[in-house]
């Protein structure tokens, strides 16, 4: 693919003399674009509006208003526009020194030399420059043998500048969950399901023009013509792994930026490619995306909300929640805990659902920060209707992903349950069940931990992810919550009843209780009791309320009762 | 406009010249006449009678690229003689040297417009 490719770069000259500009542009304009600037100042005004496809500066050194040294200097200190060569133009040996401490590539002496010589010059900089840009990138994937990251974005931009008269689609490709394809057949196997995908992206490639690189562990960019049937494309890759998946073990998720006038820069249409891919999370199967104007809308609407965030968490615009979870275990339902939840009332965009801003937290970090938020006005909750009210009300706390990988999360959780004089075991912490698959060993430590210094963690979300029987019974956990989308379909005898009581017998054999959460009708309570489900959350005691509201609901249990457990 | 007959006469390697533009008699021709009324003409006297030394370098620097590019060989020679001079802010008779450079300047203006 280190062909030579016949595209004309841009190259700019910058003299104070029209007739030295004249001269080089005639001497020039027959291999190469050829744009103008009469001094420093106009000079970086084109550079800095040509930068991406700029291949090379001439550029003469005294001039008036801006002269050539503190162009060269200005352009050092760009981390964009350093990587763009110059050649110096110069009638006097002693600016050669400094004009190469200040980065010049080479000279061009004055009286010019020969044109051959001129243009053999300009095309060895601009060779090396682009050379040793290339150089930088370790160019293949040693599995798949398509362009690493680093190298496909690199010519993915010459691509770009060279063949701009091309309609090119952002494609990402991805395996979903291709650790389970690793954990049931080997990493060796894994790594042949790889190299097929790499094989059926190189021969579409190679076919219809583009290049690709494999992203990262299963995920593969592809910059491709542009097309007409992604379907066939999909189905095309899939049909290569035939021999060795079954079709519903291939969950291939494709999203595509299709584009074709170039309207945002390569790394832009890729993020929206895989922004497209990402909508699919829910798919089983095959199945591709094609970016469209709601998931800009979406793309816009989640900036926005990453852009406010510090506000509203300096403004207060976060609020905690609190949800009753009852236990239905004797004759009457009892008060036993709350969970906290987060909402967030936008000066904008009003109430803000969870579900909008809480993958994109996860997804950037910043959820680590909100996360921290509702842990320290949790326990401020504790030990305030331990004050009010006499009693203690657990609580129990979401914990993400990146929380699990802080080192310093176990401690901060101490020192805040200290600091309120709250004992550990009125502290739940729950933790989703993917997170656990996504990364057993590092999550088990962790929680191994948190389970020693005393607190309790119940295992959220259980049922969506992706458990082994056997990965359960090395999991140190202290409750099961169901998936809510399981309670939300139960009824007599139905399937998702009967994988409620496979989990209750789940949690029987572990000794664990199990909390139901999302039990909005007295149908679907009547079922869980009567199968033996232990705790109920949800609408059918009530919704996530404030403080103050859920202040009554401790009155009205704790008349009579000296403790709520 | 000038031929290149004329400037082989005044002395100019227009061989030269001509290879730097690519063989383009035409367009040499044209760089010629721009190059000749080139305004730092002006620009120099005014800046010499100013006794502005640093100006008037930065005058006969610029002059000197283009002819030198031009190949009119005894006008740059002299333009580069007094950059050197300017350069080194040596005390010469820069009116003098400047009147000697006209002369040649006017030569080739004369050849342009007869």
């Amino acid at each position: 693919m280190g062909k030579k490719r016949d595209y004309r770069r841009t190259i700019l000259v910058v003299d104070d003399e029209e007739v030295n500009r004249r001269i080089l542009g005639m001497i020039a304009e027959p291999e190469y674009e050829v744009i103008y600037a009469e001094n420093g100042v106009t000079a970086m005004q084109q550079i800095r509006a040509h930068a991406s496809m700029l291949s090379l500066i001439l550029l003469d050194l005294m001039m008036p208003e801006m002269d050539g040294f503190e162009v060269l200097e200005s352009l050092r200190n760009d981390p964009v526009l350093s990587g763009i060569p110059v050649i110096v133009l110069t009638s006097d040996h002693s600016a050669e020194i400094k004009s190469l401490e200040l980065g010049a590539a080479d000279f061009l002496e004055k009286p010019y030399d020969l044109p051959e010589v001129i243009l053999a010059r300009i095309s060895h900089s601009i060779a090396l420059s682009e050379n040793s840009r290339i150089i930088q990138a370790t160019e293949n994937d040693a599995l798949t043998d398509l362009y690493t990251r680093e190298f496909f974005f690199e010519y993915g931009h010459q691509y770009d500048h060279h063949h701009s008269d091309l309609a090119m689609d952002a494609i990402v490709l991805n395996f979903n969950r291709f650790h389970l394809v690793n954990e049931l057949y080997g990493r060796a196997f894994g790594d042949r399901v790889l190299k097929k995908i790499g094989g059926g992206i190189r021969e579409i490639i190679e076919e219809a023009g583009g290049i690709a690189c494999r992203y990262d562990a299963d995920t593969f960019y592809i910059y491709l013509s542009h097309q007409q049937d992604y379907e066939g494309l999909l189905k095309r890759i899939q049909q290569g792994l035939s021999e060795l998946l079954q079709a519903p073990e291939v969950r291939l998720r494709m999203g595509i930026y299709p584009d074709t006038y170039r309207s945002v820069t390569l790394e832009q249409r890729f993020e929206r490619a895989l922004q497209a891919c990402n909508s699919l999370r829910a798919q089983f199967g095959a199945a591709f995306a094609i970016y469209d104007m709601e998931m800009h809308e979406r793309e816009v609407y989640s900036a926005r909300l990453l852009e406010d965030f510090e506000e509203a968490l300096k403004n207060k615009q976060f609020r905690v929640l609190y949800q009753p979870k009852y236990d239905i275990r004797g004759s009457k339902p009892r008060l036993c805990s709350a969970e906290a939840l987060i909402t967030w009332q936008h000066p904008e965009f009003g109430r803000v659902r969870p579900d909008a801003f809480i993958p994109l937290f996860e997804e950037n970090g910043l959820i680590q920060k909100l996360d921290r938020y509702v842990w320290k006005e949790a326990t401020l909750q504790i030990k305030n209707w331990k004050e009010s009210f006499g009693v203690t009300v657990p609580i129990s706390v979401n914990v993400s992903r990146v929380d699990i990988y802080d080192p310093d999360m176990a401690e901060y959780i101490m020192e805040l349950v200290e600091e309120n004089d709250i004992a550990v075991q009125e502290y739940l912490l729950e933790i989703t069940e993917s997170a656990y698959t996504d990364n057993s060993r590092q999550i088990v430590q962790v929680v191994k931990e948190l389970r020693a210094a005393g607190f309790q963690v119940e295992m959220d979300d259980f049922g969506s992810g992706y458990s082994s029987l056997n990965m359960l019974t090395a999991l140190p956990l202290d409750a099961l919550k169901l998936d809510m989308a399981f309670i939300h379909n139960i009824s007599v005898d139905n399937k998702e009843m009967r994988m409620v009581e496979l989990v209750l017998e789940i949690a029987e054999f572990l000794g664990v209780p199990v909390i139901a959460e999302g039990v909005e009708t007295v149908d679907q309570y009547e079922l869980l009791k009567n199968a033996g489900c232990d705790i109920i959350q949800g609408y059918y005691f009530s919704r996530p309320i404030p403080p103050e509201e859920f202040g009554r609901l401790i009155r009205q249990e704790t008349e009579g009762q000296e403790r709520i457990r | 406009m000038t031929t290149l007959e004329k400037l082989k006469e005044f002395g100019a390697d227009t061989e030269e010249g001509l290879a730097r533009c690519m063989n383009n008699e035409e367009f040499y021709l044209k760089m010629v006449d721009m190059g000749i009324r080139d305004e730092r003409f002006e620009a120099l006297k005014e800046a010499l009678e100013k006794n502005d030394l640093e100006g008037a370098f930065d005058m006969t620097h610029a002059l000197k690229g283009a002819l030198g590019n031009l190949a009119l060989t005894p006008l740059y020679r002299h333009v580069s003689e007094m950059t050197e001079l300017l350069r080194a802010k040596e005390d010469a008779d820069y009116m003098t040297l400047y009147q000697e450079m006209i002369d040649y300047r006017t030569r080739l203006l004369e050849m342009a417009d007869s």
